[in-house]
């Protein structure tokens, strides 16, 4: 397994950018229609990371409705040097969507959790860049090749929302093998997906 | 967390190697947050660069890219610039500042760049007044709307009287089986606004507030709006001092995605409007309106 190291070079700086960090600075000014033109331009992939990750219809709107009134409200959040505006937003959508699956599934009643950062790190910079460009094909090729185990860990940590012990539990797999294989899976994507 | 550390001084109890090894656990959000605090703790405070999480984290929003697309309901926008609509209202009565919760994504300050506010950034666009923009108009949250409402009643007892009627009046069409409901809003974010329910027999009653006195034969009329018809009137009515209306009409489609728009026009009985709105909103369901 090839493992690259440095970062990743810029593929394509993109002009949506620019429009999106305009957006939402006339989102912190309470301009309405703003979110709605956020809204529009994220709406099927918000909705679509909602749904894959809940697998329900309704929970994935209210997830969805959670994280853009989440932008609304924190518009003045943002940090640029954090990545992009995309970036930023999914992954608002992809923590709320998982924390939602993690209430569904918790015998307990957990308590929403407003102010907790999402689970999974968004790194940024150029990657939030990169990935804004990546071709859907082109990501679903390189899960594809990876091996049936690295792809089934990191879709259930990712889109399943269980942690590295849940994951161990239920592929009946040590909790080393389970984070060898995330690992080396991630660092074969990252490969595979390089300019 | 504020001091995590081992009695040995390990950042978030964790020593380095340990942290290596949650890296990709942490960057896929596969850890429980004790854990991710706990990580997220050492970064923060250990002098190593850990540039492990730079190279896994990086890959990990690609992982969005190989969802299979799927369409939002229509009515979601709704629901959401209706929310959004309420949420400023709230603020707006209650001259609150805006509400700062931390939706940051987690990162660490060791591998981007340090947490600061955003700079603005200068823009001189202003938002375009366009019956275009109609459909960018939000349905209904009622109850919270009534709260914000209640707020700035409490300082305006003498109007508020008249307008709380007006709007518990539509606020009991909206209860009605099969009744649709409307927030109406400036198209500019900041000025008249409302609440309207069409009831299944087509009733609809609309309470209006902000808006500026009528002179003269002046009216505000209420315009309905299907999908690829022009605006058809539903009926005027002046406005006082007190700057709040209110009109019951019937003969308005109970239907979903209906678009309500509000104008001031010089005379009664316009068959087409000679402005800009002044207020829009679009029909929901109740029952879909709760979330």
């Amino acid at each position: 397994m090839s493992e690259s190291s440095g970062p990743l070079p810029l593929r394509v700086a993109t002009v949506s950018d620019d429009a999106d960090r305009a957006a939402l600075e006339r989102i912190a000014r309470d301009e309405l229609g703003a979110l709605d033109e956020l809204y529009e331009r994220y709406k099927t992939m918000a909705y679509s990371i909602a749904y894959r990750i809940t697998n329900d219809a309704t929970l994935a709107e209210d997830v969805v409705q959670e994280a853009f009134l989440g932008v609304w409200r924190n518009a003045t959040r943002y940090v640029q040097g954090r990545g992009s505006v995309k970036t930023w937003l999914l992954s608002i959508v992809h923590h709320r969507a998982i924390d939602a699956v993690r209430r569904r599934r918790s015998t307990v009643d957990l308590p929403e959790r407003d102010d907790a950062p999402p689970p999974a790190l968004r790194l940024p910079d150029v990657w939030g860049e990169v990935s804004s460009n990546l071709d859907a094909d082109e990501v679903r090729a390189a899960l594809a090749s990876l091996s049936d185990v690295q792809r089934e860990a990191l879709e259930l940590a990712y889109f399943g929302g269980l942690t590295q012990t849940e994951i161990a539990e239920r592929t009946g797999t040590p909790l080393g093998t389970v984070k060898s294989r995330m690992r080396l899976g991630l660092l074969a994507m990252r490969e595979m997906l390089s300019p | 967390m504020t001091d995590a550390r081992r009695p040995g001084g390990q950042p978030g109890g964790l020593t380095c190697d340990e942290v290596r090894d949650l890296a990709a656990s942490y960057v896929l959000g596969a850890l429980t947050d004790q854990e991710m605090d706990a990580v997220r703790e050492h970064l923060a405070d250990c002098p190593e660069t850990h540039a492990e999480f730079a190279e896994l984290g990086s890959v990990v929003p690609a992982l969005d890219a190989a969802v299979p697309l799927m369409e939002p309901p229509t009515g979601l926008r709704d629901r959401i610039m209706a929310a959004a609509a309420a949420d400023l209202d709230a603020r707006r009565q209650a001259d609150l500042p805006p509400v700062v919760v931390s939706e940051q994504p987690a990162q660490t300050d060791h591998v981007a760049a340090p947490a600061a506010a955003a700079e603005p950034i200068p823009i001189g666009r202003s938002r375009e007044r366009r019956w275009t923009w109609v459909a960018g108009i939000a349905a209904v949250l009622a109850f919270v709307l009534l709260g914000a409402w209640n707020l700035s009643l409490q300082g305006q007892l003498d109007a508020a009287k008249g307008y709380q009627a007006q709007v518990a009046s539509v606020l009991d069409a909206a209860s009605q089986p099969g009744a649709l409901t409307a927030v109406l809003s400036a198209p500019s974010g900041q000025g008249p606004n409302g609440i309207a329910a069409v009831t299944s027999d087509g009733k609809m009653r609309i309470a209006m507030r902000d808006l500026a006195p009528t002179a003269g034969d002046e009216v505000y009329e209420t315009w309905m709006i299907l999908p690829n018809t022009a605006p058809a009137p539903v009926g005027g009515f002046t406005v006082g001092a007190s700057g709040s209306g209110f009109i019951e009409a019937g003969g308005v489609p109970a239907q979903p995605g209906l678009v309500l728009a509000v104008t001031r026009e010089p005379r009664p009985g316009m068959t087409a409007p000679s402005s800009d709105p002044v207020s829009v909103g679009t029909t929901t369901s109740t029952a879909n309106s709760t979330g």
